[in-house]
């Protein structure tokens, strides 16, 4: 039998639920409402807080500026990572906080939250997952990082200059690692090199020594392997700690902490869009600046993605306060489509008519616990 | 802010059918399967593929996902049979993951990681029960239906049987029960509702993929019947609505950084569930050993 006292505890939670309620929708009308939508505890925090710090820049930025008529909020809905916690996270997002525009991660969060923010009429900006899935998922789901397949294009050509014939590839077996094995196993022939061998992980695996050891057999000349997450820097270390010497090679997933921190990745090369932090552009200056200013070190790839995320939010809802419409989903999509070309931090960046973002793509190789840009 | 209630109060009802499914194991006949999540998502998948492939009638693909995992049920009833306690823990850790595992690789059938998306809107005999309200008013028939069925049962010679069998099966044995039977039908009672949940699950989510019915789903099911309190009607729904509801309600507390909000829920997640446990170690609506 419940108890009385737990009816009063349970009583004064609702109200004080009720109450931070209120408040919520208080504030709700006088601002803009950007939602973000990333892993905020667990094995992919690491993501989530990369992802918020980039955002919160550009929100800073949109404030000095004062860009906009209305002050910009932000409102943290921790995904956890999965498809259960996407959803509702961008349920409240959408029907409580009443965000016009969200930010969004990882493919199974994309995908159940995309349904959601479609039928509310909210965009929702992914800047870190790069399966080729991701595309075209709804029209107010919009892509502001290359998907993988942009990037595996560029790294081939440079495979090819460094003599690299036989390429070993290490795959998560989802969307992702699918997409990435058939692209290479397509390429390669036409670059005059061939597919050592190709060896598949599960997302969750965590032991790669008997995979080093198979990896070994096919003599490669380099290795690429297609993860993300904390098993990256797992599996550099383990192929390293099992004698694979080869040059491992690999996309923007490694530009977290984790990977930039492991004395095992040194060497490591990586595709990325283009970060190039000496452009003179006055955005990707500021950006630069700033951020050294406040986290005294080179900012990423991610951190860069979530900015420009803000920042064509900024820039769109001021094309609309100007031609005075109102900053909807839809009105939000017409100003994406009308305009195409934003000056966001790395350069330019083009729209194509599924939103997707078409930015240049480099190559880097790690070195010190920093990128440098080779390629 | 309705919609947002009604996501809320719908999964409540998905998770209640699951966490009264799966008291029928470990509150009614003692089997303590760390399991469920494995009937949770074939029921999932079921229904997901029955309304993509054939109809998205609602109970169609229900019917389809309760059958698929009431059948697929032999595979926890096998081991059940044969070990109990912490052996039969280990043995149903086994079936999770090699479960986890078929839902990761067969691909054309779950979709793999990429799940399943696109799932139709759902619809009743013709009706279309896609909107909000309607679709809650479905799943909560659909726990209502469960509800009165487990009483029915419990309360009738299946029911006692069983509560004799998880209190003492040697001594059931010795009364000339059937051991082997009332584990399997327990065993099939209980994963053939978890399915019925899962074929709610994927209309209500409109996308499926494995990482809603791994190991940790099934730590958490069994949490919710534990803190909620085992071998009661009521408990395995309270713990259900509880577990919930206590991250959403967190999520509104403005005090906490948007860097650290994930932590801090966790921390005040965890903390609530070992207090709860310390001074309410039979669960919220549990009773004593003794007298139940």
């Amino acid at each position: 039998m419940i108890r009385r006292r737990t009816l009063l505890m349970g009583s004064a939670a609702s109200a004080a639920l009720l109450l931070a309620c209120r408040r919520a929708f208080a504030e709700e009308a006088a601002s803009y409402i950007i939602g973000t939508l990333f892993p905020m505890a667990g094995p992919n925090a690491e993501y989530g807080a990369i992802f918020t710090a980039g955002a919160q820049m550009a929100l800073a930025h949109l404030a000095e500026d004062k860009m906009l008529r209305k002050p910009v909020e932000l409102r943290a809905e921790d995904s956890q990572a999965t498809p259960q916690g996407g959803a509702t996270g961008m349920t409240k997002l959408a029907n409580v906080d009443h965000a016009v525009y969200t930010l969004i991660g990882f493919t199974g969060v994309s995908k159940a939250a995309a349904p959601i923010g479609q039928r509310n009429k909210v965009v929702m900006v992914n800047g870190g997952g790069v399966g080729p899935d991701l595309s075209g998922l709804a029209p107010l789901f919009w892509n502001v990082i290359p998907l993988i397949d942009k990037e595996i294009a560029a790294i081939i050509p440079w495979l090819k200059a460094q003599g690299a014939k036989r390429v070993a590839v290490l795959y998560v077996d989802d969307p992702l690692g699918n997409a990435a094995l058939k692209q290479i196993s397509d390429a390669l022939p036409a670059n005059g090199g061939t597919l050592a061998g190709s060896f598949s992980i599960a997302p969750t695996a965590q032991q790669f020594g008997p995979i080093a050891a198979k990896i070994r057999e096919s003599t490669p000349d380099a290795v690429y392997f297609a993860s993300y997450g904390a098993q990256q820097a797992q599996i550099i270390k383990q192929l390293r700690d099992n004698g694979v010497s080869q040059q491992l090679v690999t996309y923007s997933a490694a530009t977290i902490p984790s990977v930039r921190d492991l004395a095992e990745a040194e060497g490591l090369v990586f595709t990325a869009q283009l970060s190039d932090w000496t452009l003179q552009d006055p955005v990707t200056q500021r950006f630069v600046k700033d951020w050294r200013e406040k986290y005294h070190s080179d900012p990423t790839t991610y951190h860069q993605n979530y900015y420009n995320a803000v920042r064509l939010f900024g820039l769109l809802a001021q094309g609309l306060e100007k031609a005075g419409k109102p900053v909807d989903g839809e009105a939000l999509r017409a100003e994406l489509l009308r305009v195409r070309k934003f000056a966001l931090v790395g350069g330019e960046g083009t729209f194509d008519d599924n939103c997707n973002i078409s930015i240049p793509i480099q190559i880097n190789r790690m070195k010190g616990g920093k990128a440098e840009r080779i390629g | 802010m309705t919609a947002y209630l009604l996501n809320l109060a719908t999964l409540a009802a998905i998770f209640g059918i699951l966490a009264v499914s799966l008291n029928v194991l470990v509150g009614y006949a003692g089997i303590f399967s760390t399991a469920h999540a494995v009937f949770f998502g074939l029921g999932a998948y079921a229904g997901a593929q029955v309304a993509l492939l054939v109809t998205p009638d609602v109970a169609l693909a229900s019917l389809a996902a309760t059958a698929l995992a009431g059948a697929a049920s032999l595979c926890l009833a096998l081991p059940a049979l044969r070990v109990r306690g912490e052996y039969f823990v280990a043995a149903s850790l086994g079936l999770q993951m090699l479960a986890t595992t078929v839902f990761t690789q067969a691909q054309s059938l779950t979709g793999g990681i990429g799940g399943l998306v696109g799932i139709p809107p759902p619809t009743l005999l013709g009706l279309d029960v896609s909107s909000p309200w309607a679709f809650f008013a479905v799943c909560l028939a659909a726990l209502g239906a469960c509800l009165i069925g487990i009483r029915l049962l419990m309360r009738g010679s299946f029911g006692r049987s069983l509560m004799a069998l998880r209190d003492s099966e040697s001594a059931a044995r010795a009364f000339g029960k059937d051991v082997a039977r009332l584990k399997t039908l327990a065993v099939a009672v209980g994963c053939a509702l978890a399915g019925l949940a899962g074929a709610l699950f994927a209309f209500q989510e409109a996308f499926v993929n494995v990482e809603s019915f791994t190991l940790e789903q099934s730590i958490l099911l069994l949490a919710m019947v534990i803190i909620g309190g085992v071998g009661t009607l009521a408990g395995p729904l309270v713990g259900a609505v509880l577990l919930l509801l206590l991250p959403a309600g967190l999520s509104f507390l403005p005090f906490i950084p948007p860097t650290d909000i994930g932590a801090v829920q966790q921390l005040i997640y965890g903390l609530a569930m070992t207090l709860l446990m310390i001074f309410r170690p039979a669960g919220l609506a549990g009773r004593p050993v003794g007298q139940r």
